[in-house]
């Protein structure tokens, strides 16, 4: 539906990441030390990630606010407002993933057996988003100075998460951040995974843990509020 | 004597006051105390200035607000609280929003197809099938909420405010739409301003004003108290 009224309709969901690949890496390519001929993949694998996150979390936070119709309507059960915003993360993740293999050839690149454990990152991924949307559906009806902050934080995460930089080369600072975002750690297995690397189990269960603690808390604080909330649109 | 549809027993709801309406107790009584029973069958129809509760007690008996302390009993099944337009989306045609009312109803999507025409046909909106809803007048989408609502089973309605646009040819079949659902056994609770129909189609009348119950019983006799009370006549 939020392709709708656009000339280009659906296209747009695979036009938006492949514009957003093209500008960085036109840009990086170009200013960056020459690292490996493999920085296209590097960069489409993370900003497929950032994409997915973005327009996830971004559903997630208006759907109870732009359902307010329905809801004033129907006595329905609320929890499936934040489940439709996976729910089309996971369709925009179908297209997406055509676009990723559809740029290995363009480069010469040829995928590793590793990727058989990337849905073990989608899950992650999918897991982190549904914790953010039950968090940020509430909030954002509470406080409507959410979703101004929300874009920011966004834009922030785009240059705090290894999307067109790789840990190595990352100063101090930088590192702190990925130790305490979720969202750098995902991109990061992702990249372990597609460069046929195998990560540690200690990376598994540390991403694990804080997706689960966010997902956790999102659920308690959306239990918390959903009879109520209706009251409050 | 009948079976009873619905029995609201000194039912009060209360909202949080908001900043620049400070009271002593902080809450605004959107209903206090009302009580009034129906039986199977019979319509209701809901008088009061705005702001009297009408659309809050509709709300709190279909479970979308919880109410503060009091019981509400319901025999049979609901249908969702029909307001004009609510829940439609302005991007999609006449006909997808049929289908995605018909869906988040409880309706199956076959089912949904097979009733497309006959849905158009009672909103007279034949010609406007494939037409976004943006272009749509009030009318035009009071039309498409209640010949969609009334494809749903059930036994209880709740209709809010809903016949006060329109004209008068469609006023007249949704009277006579409801005549049919009373025939059926169904109950119908209807809030209007329009004191000659719901003094012509309602079995009983609830007079309710700044959330208090003021009076039910006979049409004519709470209409008449009510143009009493309100207008000074």
């Amino acid at each position: 539906m939020r392709y709708k009224e656009s000339f280009l309709s659906f296209l747009w969901i695979g036009l938006e990441p492949l514009f957003m690949f093209i500008i960085l890496y036109v840009v990086f390519s170009n200013i960056r030390e020459p690292r490996e001929e493999n920085f296209a993949i590097y960069l489409i694998s993370g900003i497929i990630f950032y994409h997915l996150f973005t327009k996830g979390t971004m559903t997630g936070l208006t759907s109870i606010k732009n359902n307010q119709g329905i809801l004033k309507s129907l006595a329905i059960n609320k929890n499936i407002f934040p489940i439709i915003a996976v729910t089309t993360t996971a369709l925009l993740l179908t297209v997406e993933v055509g676009i990723f293999f559809g740029i290995m050839p363009f480069v010469s690149f040829i995928p590793s057996w590793t990727l058989i454990m990337m849905p073990l990152v989608i899950i992650l991924l999918l897991g982190l988003i549904l914790g953010l949307s039950y968090l940020l559906s509430i909030l954002y009806v509470k406080i409507p100075d959410i979703q101004p902050i929300w874009t920011i934080l966004m834009y922030a995460l785009l240059f705090v998460s290894p999307i067109f930089w790789s840990i190595d080369q990352a100063n101090d600072i930088l590192l702190t951040i990925q130790q305490i975002n979720p969202l750098g750690q995902i991109i990061e297995l992702s990249h372990k995974i597609v460069f046929n690397e195998i990560p540690d189990i200690e990376e598994w269960l540390k991403t694990a843990l804080m997706v689960s603690a966010i997902l956790v808390i999102g659920y308690i604080f959306f239990k918390k509020f959903e009879k109520t909330i209706v009251e409050e649109l | 004597m009948k079976e009873n549809s619905i029995i609201v027993e000194n039912l009060i709801k209360t909202f949080k006051a908001p900043k620049n309406f400070k009271n002593k107790s902080n809450l605004i009584y959107a209903l206090n105390n009302i009580s009034f029973s129906l039986e199977k069958g019979q319509i209701l129809g809901i008088i009061g200035k705005n702001g009297s509760g009408k659309t809050t007690l509709l709300r709190t008996i279909s479970g979308i607000y919880n109410a503060t302390s009091g019981n509400i009993t319901v025999n049979g099944k609901l249908a969702p609280v029909l307001q004009i337009g609510i829940g439609f989306r302005n991007e999609i045609s006449c006909v997808e929003n049929i289908i995605m009312y018909g869906l988040l109803l409880g309706l199956q999507k076959n089912e949904i197809k097979n009733k497309i025409n006959s849905i158009l046909e009672f909103a007279d909106l034949k010609d406007f099938a494939r037409m976004k809803l943006k272009y749509f007048s009030s009318g035009m989408r009071t039309r498409l909420a209640f010949a969609t609502a009334m494809q749903i089973k059930s036994e209880i309605f709740l209709v809010d405010e809903i016949l006060a646009v329109g004209d008068m040819d469609f006023k007249q079949k949704s009277f006579d739409e409801f005549m049919r659902l009373k025939k059926e056994g169904k109950t119908i609770i209807h809030t209007t301003h329009n004191l000659s129909a719901v003094e012509r189609f309602s079995d009983k009348v609830l007079f309710l004003d700044k959330g208090k119950q003021i009076d039910i019983g006979e049409p004519k006799e709470i209409v008449t108290k009510y143009k009493k009370y309100i207008l000074g006549e």
